[in-house]
Formats: structure tokens, C-alpha cells, sequence
């Protein structure tokens, strides 16, 4: 296989999937009962002419397959129409609130992980004992507890010490703050919805951690790197750890469209003004135009992040490689 | 007969299973000189693996062993993991069942030929790498090929490329467990020539196990017969052929079916592990195990009748 060919065949996955999520869009929008002029919020009451006035431009008048072309056509001058509520372009709508989650995903990812990871290679390092299961019960505990009661605790936990909502400290513009005060005062705002993406995942990571390593450990080429006298933790690191971080990148990368989409119940509890945020104000509002462009950046998130694993796996994986 | 390397003394191993207990090995005595070859051979599941796990001390941690593996005169299994982690690959190396996946797939072959160099302080930088180029050489590999990865090797390749990692130290014993079994003829030949090269080239001892008869002679002048976990006949090969001493190797190297079946090993029994599937076994066989004697200066058998059978009267 070619490393240019494994490329183009990724990229035109990526673009297909980015195409089939948005007719799936346009269709499922279409095919929801009534539309979005009669479960327009603020139309309850409004009269039947202002209702068409509304269809019209909203151009819900036209044949379907005149809309799906203006849709298709907009999509690719990369507009993706206006909030019915706001009447800004949906994507001013979003990307604010799109550029707050991913750092703080990021940094739950890399938190998450980094627990995660030592947490299963050590389980995997010393299988069978005391260290092998006791963090990973303790972690696996804290993954089947819901994210929200998480956030919760560590509410209660930080509250005093850690700004328990919102994305920066309002106030602090008025003192003229250096740029290091600005980026402590955003990372101090991250710190706790983080955390608890961090906790809510390292027992899934831990465990597939885990697994893979108790399955590369299980190869005929540790029993040959046994034999040739290295030491069980040189084993787990040279061999083991490089040859299953192929199916932890997969996993985790996949996880990590997960956590964005989901990220909804987080910044609910820290008052994150993120994209889950707007999402969920954007059903109570009905805002029809913010969902499906909402629904549509988060197929987008998933699939680059599919995309920067199968990148990682040219580097981590020779036999693609050449 | 050369002075012994490795002899291997009275060795028990005992496997825990959730089912019960196995008692893989149940008294193996073999030795094997400087620039000796020694087959091992046996019907599948009678412990040849198992002996030369034993002998690196790489059993997984359900094993009991019990027993000596004598280098030189000093029992390496006697200090625990970190003293015979010092003698692998250094003084026992081995080629395994299954070597064409010896390498792992993300690292260069060369590489993961000299890292027990650099870990052994055997050679370093580029005295490493020109060891590496050496060794690739060695066993018909272009050097240039070290900096590729295993699976550009073709499954021969990459099985002298096992027998060129496991060269690497210098060590003084090679075990190759069935190192031929995967390959095709051609291939088969080709290893086995090498491995004969270096024994008599390098005094290597070699310890070539096998359940294919023909492969044994063409590296070894000596084969221990396992049964059950034990030595029912050790000889040269000519003997084994021509007067064997057990009813077990007349069997086996005459090529016939054997009826029956070798005994369950989570069993114990009194008398003779062959004797159930023995045409020759008398009471006495039933009732008392054989031990492993000499019937010459070259030969021992573990059978009551060794001398009638190996004189051709039974
Ligand atoms: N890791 C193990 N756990 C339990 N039993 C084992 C293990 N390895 C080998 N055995 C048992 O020991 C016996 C000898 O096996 P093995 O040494 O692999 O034979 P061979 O290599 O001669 O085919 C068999 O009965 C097998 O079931
Ligand atoms: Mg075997």
C-alpha cells in the first residue's frame, strides 16, 4: 500500500462522509413533522399570511429539490444560512461557541489520558496484582458515573478555590491585564470542566489501554524479547506500548467526536458557553437554521478527528508507511 | 564426547490450571557439548517446548520448576529471574516456534538485532551496527536490509533474520524450537544448512527441536526421544535408526503409525509411561517406570527390555 494512495482514499472518505451527513441533514429536517415556520417559537400566534410570508423567506415555498440545490450550493460557498432567532449567519452563531469547547475538550482529552494511559500501562505492566486492579476499578467507578454528577462533586470539591462557571472572569479586562494574566484566567475557567471530562473518561482509556497492551504482550515477539533478557517494564515500553497504540489512537480519536458532541451536559453544569450550550438554547428556540448547521460542524469535528488519527497511523505504523 | 555446556538435570515443570494440575516434564536429563547437536524429538505435547522454556527460565508465571539447567557446572534457574536474565542471549539464545513473528512489526530488524548487544554491553554505536551487517550476512541477508522492517522479509528471510538476532551476543547455546516447520522445502533446507554451519563453523551447540525426523540429521549427531514429559532414549542418530533402545524410537523412526495415544499428563501413574501402547510391555512395565540407563557408551534407554530390543531379540 502507498502511503499517497492510503491518503487520497482517507480524504475522499473523509469529504464522503461530510456529504452523506448533509443530505442526511437537509432530509431529516424535511421530513420532521410541520416546519419551521409553524414550530417557529415566536409564530405561535402569528396569522396564517404571516406564516407563508415566513415560508417564502425562508424559501420553504419552493420544490424540494430546488431547495436541497439552494442548500447544497450555499453549503459550498461555505454559508450555512441564518438563525431564525438572531438572523446572523449561523456560522457567527456557532464559531464562538465551537472555539470554546474544543480547548476545553483538548484539555480533558489530554488530562483524561494521561491518567488513563498510566493507569492501564501499569495495570497491563503488572497484571494479576494489586496494581494491576485497583486503579483500575477506582477509574472504571468513575466512568459509569454520569459527567454531570462529576461536575457536581468537583463544584463542591474546587468551588472556593476555582471560578465554577463561565469561560473568563468579566471583570478582569477593567485592570489592564498582561496576555499571561488573560491565558491563566482562561486555563483557570477550563480547569474544572476538564477535570471532569478527564475523570469521566480515564477508565475507558485505562481499560483499552489495558487491553491492547495484555494483547501485544501476548505476540511471539515478547516471548523473543523476553528471551533476549530485556526487563518486563523494557518490554512493555519498546514493544507492547508502540505496538498497541495503534488501536488506542483509533479508539481514543473516536472518543473524541464523542466528547465533543456530548459535551452539552459539562457546560451545562460549569455554564460553559460552549457548543453544546448553543445547541441545546438553539431546540428550546426551535432555531431550525443553528441545528442543522450545529449538527452539521459536529459530523465535521468527527470526521477530522478520524482524519488526524489515520495521519497518526502513517507515522506509528510502518507497514502503511511504505 | 565433548565436555558438557548445558546439561539439564532432573527436570520437573508443573503447570496450575484452573482444571488441575499438569506435570509437563517429569524428570528431563539432557546434555549437550560445544559444537554438538542435540535433536529433540517427540510426538506433539510431549514437552519439548516446554524443556526449552524451562531452560531460559521463560515459563509463565502458572509453572512450578523444579531441577537443575546446569551451564557450565552452575546452576543458572537457582537465583531467580534477574541472575538468568543475565545468561539469555549471552550464553542461551534461542530461534522459536513460530520466529517468522520474532521482530515486532514497528521497529527496524536491524534495530531489534542490536538491542541485546547495546543491553548485554556487547557492542555499541557503530560497532553495533557493523555486527548487525555481519550477522545479516552471515545468514544470507543483504546488510543493507537492516534497515527495513519485518514485513518486507519474505517468511524465510525473516527466519534467518531470527537466527541472526539470536547470533548477536555470541551466545554458546542455540535452542531453536521446530525453527524449520512453517516453511517450505527449499526454505527448510536452506536453514537447516545454516544452522549446521554454525555449529561446526562457530562451536555452537545447538538444540534443534523437532517432531520431523529427517530435519534432525541434517544438524544433529545425537537425539533425546521425549515421552511424557521424559527421555525414553538417548543416542546418535545412526542408533536410532539402525538398534534403537526403546520400543518408543523403534516406532517413530521406523515411520509406522503408533496406535493409541501418549498418556494424559495430569495423571499420575507407577510403571511405564509407554507401556500401555507397547507391544513388548510385561507386568513389570505396568507397575514400575524405567529409569534412563546406559546401553553403551553412546546410548541410554528408559526400557526394561533396552537390551533385548536395542539387540533386536524383542
Ligand atoms: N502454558 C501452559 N499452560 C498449561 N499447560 C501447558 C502450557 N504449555 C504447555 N502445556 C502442556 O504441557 C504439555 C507439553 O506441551 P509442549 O511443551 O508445548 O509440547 P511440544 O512442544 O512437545 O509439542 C502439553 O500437555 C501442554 O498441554
Ligand atoms: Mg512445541
Amino acid at each position: 500500500m502507498n502511503r499517497g494512495g492510503y491518503l487520497v482514499r482517507r480524504l475522499a472518505s473523509a469529504l464522503a462522509t461530510v456529504a452523506a451527513a448533509a443530505v442526511i441533514n437537509f432530509v431529516l429536517f424535511r421530513a420532521a413533522p410541520g416546519d419551521a415556520a409553524t414550530q417557529y417559537q415566536m409564530c405561535r400566534t402569528c396569522s396564517a399570511e404571516f406564516r407563508d410570508y415566513l415560508r417564502a423567506e425562508l424559501g420553504l415555498d419552493r420544490p424540494l429539490l430546488e431547495q436541497f440545490w439552494l442548500y447544497v450550493s450555499a453549503l459550498l460557498r461555505g454559508d450555512l444560512g441564518h438563525s431564525f432567532q438572531t438572523r446572523r449567519p449561523v456560522w457567527d452563531e456557532l464559531a464562538g461557541p465551537l472555539a470554546n469547547t474544543l480547548p476545553m475538550v483538548g484539555l480533558g482529552l489530554a488530562f483524561g489520558l494521561a491518567l488513563g494511559l498510566v493507569i492501564g500501562v501499569v495495570a497491563a505492566w503488572r497484571r494479576g496484582t494489586a496494581a494491576d486492579w485497583a486503579p483500575l476499578s477506582a477509574s472504571m467507578f468513575l466512568s459509569v458515573l454520569p459527567i454531570q454528577w462529576i461536575g457536581l462533586m468537583l463544584l463542591l470539591l474546587f468551588g472556593g478555590m476555582l471560578p465554577t462557571g463561565g469561560i473568563s472572569d468579566p471583570y478582569l479586562r477593567f485592570s489592564d491585564p498582561s496576555w499571561w494574566q488573560v491565558l491563566g484566567d482562561r486555563l483557570e475557567h477550563l480547569a474544572l470542566p476538564s477535570l471532569a471530562i478527564g475523570l469521566a473518561w480515564c477508565g475507558s482509556w485505562a481499560l483499552i489501554a489495558r487491553s491492547a497492551l495484555v494483547g501485544a504482550l501476548g505476540e511471539d515477539y515478547i516471548l523473543t524479547a523476553r528471551a533476549k533478557g530485556l526487563t518486563s517494564w523494557r518490554i512493555v515500553r519498546r514493544y507492547a506500548l508502540p505496538n498497541s497504540l495503534l488501536p488506542i489512537t483509533t479508539l481514543i480519536f473516536l472518543t473524541f467526536g464523542y466528547i465533543v458532541a456530548g459535551s452539552l451536559l459539562v457546560e451545562t453544569v460549569f455554564s460553559y458557553p460552549g457548543i453544546g450550550l448553543a445547541l441545546y438554547q438553539a431546540v428550546q428556540n426551535r432555531d431550525y437554521a443553528v441545528l442543522q448547521g450545529g449538527f452539521l460542524l459536529l459530523t465535521a469535528a468527527i470526521v477530522v478527528a478520524n482524519l488526524l488519527a489515520d495521519l497518526l497511523y502513517l507515522k506509528l505504523d510502518p507497514r502503511i508507511r511504505t | 564426547m565433548s565436555a558438557p555446556l548445558l546439561e539439564v538435570r532432573d527436570l520437573h515443570v508443573w503447570f496450575d490450571l484452573p482444571q488441575g494440575r499438569v506435570h509437563a516434564l517429569r524428570g528431563l536429563d539432557v546434555t549437550v557439548g560445544a559444537g554438538e547437536g542435540l535433536g529433540l524429538v517427540g510426538e506433539s505435547g510431549c514437552g519439548k517446548t516446554t524443556a526449552i522454556l524451562a531452560m531460559m527460565g521463560l515459563l509463565p508465571p502458572s509453572a512450578t520448576v523444579a531441577g537443575q539447567v546446569l551451564l557450565n557446572g552452575e546452576n543458572i534457574l537457582a537465583k531467580g529471574e534477574a541472575s538468568v536474565r543475565r545468561h539469555r542471549w549471552t550464553d542461551l539464545a534461542m530461534v522459536f516456534q513460530g520466529a517468522m513473528n520474532a521482530f515486532s512489526p514497528v521497529a527496524t530488524v536491524g534495530a531489534q538485532i542490536a538491542e541485546p548487544m547495546r543491553l548485554h554491553r556487547v557492542a555499541e554505536g557503530k560497532q553495533a551496527t557493523a555486527r548487525v551487517r555481519e550477522l545479516l550476512e552471515l545468514v544470507g541477508i543483504h546488510p543493507d536490509k537492516a534497515s527495513r522492517y519485518p514485513h518486507e522479509f519474505s517468511g524465510g528471510m525473516r527466519q534467518r533474520a531470527a537466527i541472526a538476532m539470536a547470533l548477536a551476543c555470541e551466545p554458546k547455546v542455540l535452542l531453536a524450537d521446530e525453527p524449520t516447520t512453517a516453511l517450505d522445502v527449499i526454505v527448510q533446507a536452506q536453514v537447516l544448512d545454516l544452522l549446521d554451519r554454525l555449529r561446526t563453523e562457530l562451536g555452537l551447540a545447538v538444540v534443534l527441536v523437532t517432531h520431523d525426523l529427517p530435519v534432525v540429521g541434517r544438524v544433529c549427531g545425537r537425539a533425546a526421544v521425549m515421552y511424557a514429559g521424559r527421555v525414553a532414549e538417548n543416542a546418535d542418530i545412526g542408533d536410532l535408526h539402525l538398534r534403537p533402545g526403546h520400543p518408543y524410537s523403534r516406532a517413530l523412526f521406523s515411520g509406522g503409525a503408533i496406535p493409541g495415544a501418549p498418556p494424559r499428563l495430569d495423571e499420575e501413574w507407577p510403571g511405564c509411561a509407554f507401556a500401555p501402547r507397547c507391544e513388548h510391555a510385561r507386568d513389570r512395565c505396568h507397575t514400575e517406570a524405567p529409569r534412563l540407563v546406559p546401553l553403551g557408551a553412546r546410548q541410554s534407554s528408559a526400557c526394561h527390555l533396552a537390551a533385548s530390543i536395542a539387540g533386536g531379540t524383542a
